[in-house]
């Protein structure tokens, strides 16, 4: 398998069009996806590669681009919505939580709906309030929705293809910031991430560190400069969570310290939390801590407030080293 | 010569004109079986179709077999024309282990995917994207089918309203938007729902607008068929704002009393199933005997299927967690694992 330097952005490109050479139902919609190629040039040259029918520039309307996505799916194809900004996606939630996420269960299974609903999340590019949310937990409070997000190139582009090809509908939340932070080698070819598993990007003893998407190089950074001896796992699906991953490293640490961007209060580092000492307080040495964003909106001059970084993540650390 | 043309085109007609008239009765004599069984705490819920029958049929009577609708709550009348088993729907509203969603949806929310008829959701308009987006999907197959989509006069204020029309008429896609247009919106009458009629909408989204009379069976049946015939040759969406009325209350826990008068009634001349009897005797396609023969056979049916279909048990508990994915996750695993 020959590989390339890539790019989020590239890694994702290649697996849109892996997926696109691969399955002529694969469709893409979405606003300025074909001729402009996407606002971060996801879709750059898909348009030319596969024609006006398969890469479709639709209206302004995300709740129409996730409601014809959906008719599309229930009809046999394969669509890739993409929606700008996850900041847009609320006008469409109607068709995301009513519809998109119980075609299967209301039909009594008789209709499905594969899809994946791609859209870049989260802070670190200066858009201030609409252009910087981390929704997750929208979507995983809803049954019926998968929820992945990518915190590298070479996952991303696993992981796109794993949700394309899989039978249900996936919430695809691509975290801008990262989109071209890092450079990895990628296969060039098609190949596959398993959804619902979470790797372990770095083994360790003292602590568990569980974090995801935008947050996976900073927590990387801060373990890495401050030679922490900790377990990182990147979750790589929220829903359905990797529980025995989880499971196995807070029994082998007994410390567990989880960094999400998204705003505390009902975040989806508490369901972790809860999920952690529903099955194994015994484990535990310290209470779980968590460092996420604040119940604030992001703001756009004083960013770098906002978004947990090296200084709160250790914080977090030495507080749950502290303890007994 | 011409005139004895004329009479045997006509003759031609009759059996597809008798069809429309039977399902709209059959459909009427299940309303009213249903209603009444809810009120003897038989059903759970209702939302009856009575007034729309002519309008619904005449609809179906324009489609192929494989063309493909997105309805709503109200569309029995419409099921039992393309040939829903009327077992299908009563299983429905009983939500048993033989509905074909399992007892997981309240009554009125059909499924059918053996004719095509998409699960039916509960709020209003959500279906219209949805219908376009099923229309791009026959287009890009190069199938010749067409996707109706119906809706309440209600919807048409709703955004995805809005968003399905316009990208359907954007792609060009073989949709027909049907308005059954009742003049009620629960308690809002349509002329508080928008200041225009419904059929102008149209034009703001660079498609034609009919305006038909939904409570004359034929009259609805030819305005379907040139929408219907348009699309189907590529021309892209109508809308079809067909003039009906609800007969009876929004739902069975609806009281129309509190907020208008009826404006039509059952037997009266503006009931559509008298209009089509009309219509039918003045072309000799039926005496009164006929027709006395569809009613007696109407209420046979219904009343021995809606027995049947009462002894069917409930579904298997399990049946209510399963399809959320395609595979159950380990969490919902866990948590049937705890109630049952």
């Amino acid at each position: 398998m020959t590989s390339k330097t890539m790019n989020m952005v590239q890694a994702l490109n290649s697996a849109l069009d892996n997926l696109m050479a691969s399955d002529d139902r694969v469709i893409l919609l979405g606003e300025d996806i074909g001729t402009d190629g996407g606002v971060f040039r996801v879709t750059e040259g898909l348009l030319a590669k596969y024609g006006p029918e398969r890469v479709l520039d639709t209206p302004l309307v995300e709740v129409g681009i996730v409601g014809m996505a959906i008719g599309m799916a229930v009809q046999g194809l394969r669509p890739i919505p993409e929606i700008q900004f996850q900041d847009f996606i609320y006008t469409a939630m109607d068709q995301i939580i009513n519809q998109m996420a119980k075609i299967r269960f209301r039909s009594g299974g008789e209709y499905d709906c594969p899809m994946v609903l791609r859209t870049p999340y989260g802070a670190g590019v200066k858009g201030g309030l609409y252009h910087s949310q981390s929704g997750e937990s929208y979507f995983a409070h809803t049954a019926g929705l998968t929820v992945v997000t990518p915190s590298n190139p070479y996952d991303a582009k696993g992981l796109l293809v794993s949700s394309s090809q899989g039978d249900d509908p996936v919430i695809f939340l691509e975290p801008k910031r990262l989109y071209r932070a890092l450079k990895q080698e990628v296969p060039e070819d098609i190949y596959k991430i398993p959804i619902g598993k979470a790797e372990v990007v770095q083994s360790g003893d003292d602590l568990t560190i569980i974090t995801y998407g935008s947050m996976v190089p900073t927590v990387m950074e801060t373990v890495k400069k401050n030679q922490i001896n900790a377990e990182v796992l990147d979750l790589r699906t929220l829903v359905p969570v990797d529980r025995d991953a989880i499971m196995h490293s807070v029994q082998k640490t007994g410390r567990v310290v989880i960094v999400h961007e998204a705003p505390r209060t009902g975040g989806f580092g508490g369901e972790i939390s809860a999920m952690i000492t529903e099955r194994g307080i015994d484990f535990l040495y310290a209470p779980i801590l968590r460092v996420t964003g604040p119940d604030s909106p992001v703001p756009y001059r004083m960013e770098e407030y906002y978004v947990p970084n090296e200084k709160r993540i250790l914080n977090a650390v030495n507080k749950v080293m502290e303890s007994a | 010569m011409e005139q004895q043309q004329k009479k045997e085109s006509k003759q031609s007609e009759k059996p597809q004109y008798i069809r429309a008239y039977a399902a709209m009765v059959l459909s009427r004599t299940l309303d009213k079986k249903i209603v009444s069984a809810q009120r003897q705490g038989r059903v759970g819920f209702y939302t009856p179709t009575m007034g729309q029958e002519a309008l619904q049929v005449g609809v179906s009577m324009a489609l192929e077999k494989e063309d493909l609708v997105y309805g709503y709550y109200r569309d029995v009348p419409m099921m039992l024309h393309r040939g829903v088993p009327i077992e299908t729907i009563i299983n429905q509203i009983m939500g048993n282990s033989a509905d074909t969603a399992k007892g997981r949806q309240m009554p009125s929310h059909y499924t059918s995917k053996a004719f095509h008829f998409m699960s039916v959701q509960s709020p209003v308009a959500s279906n219209l994207p949805l219908a376009a987006g099923a229309a791009y999907a026959l287009k890009y197959r190069k199938k010749k089918n067409v996707v109706i989509t119906t809706f309440g006069d209600g919807a048409t204020s709703t955004p995805d309203f809005h968003a399905g029309m316009n990208l359907a008429a954007v792609f060009k896609l073989p949709v027909v938007f049907v308005c059954e247009n009742n003049g009620w919106a629960i308690s809002l009458p349509v002329e508080r729902q928008t200041m225009v009629e419904i059929s102008q909408k149209a034009s703001a989204y660079g498609m034609p607008g009919i305006k038909a009379d939904g409570m004359n069976f034929i009259e609805m049946y030819k305005a379907a068929r040139t929408a219907i015939q348009d699309a189907r040759a590529g021309k892209g969406p109508t809308l079809i704002d067909a003039l009906s009325y609800r007969m009876g209350p929004h739902s069975t826990s609806d009281d129309p009393s509190k907020y208008r008068k009826d404006e039509v009634t059952e037997g009266s001349e503006k009931d559509p199933l008298v209009i089509g009897e009309k219509l039918l005797t003045s072309m000799d396609f039926a005496d009164d005997k006929l027709l006395e023969k569809i009613r007696n056979e109407a209420i046979k049916t219904v009343d021995e299927k809606f027995d049947a279909c009462e002894k069917i048990p409930p579904p298997d508990p399990l049946t209510a967690f399963q399809d959320v994915y395609k595979n159950m996750t380990w969490m919902l695993e866990e948590e049937v694992k705890n109630i049952l």
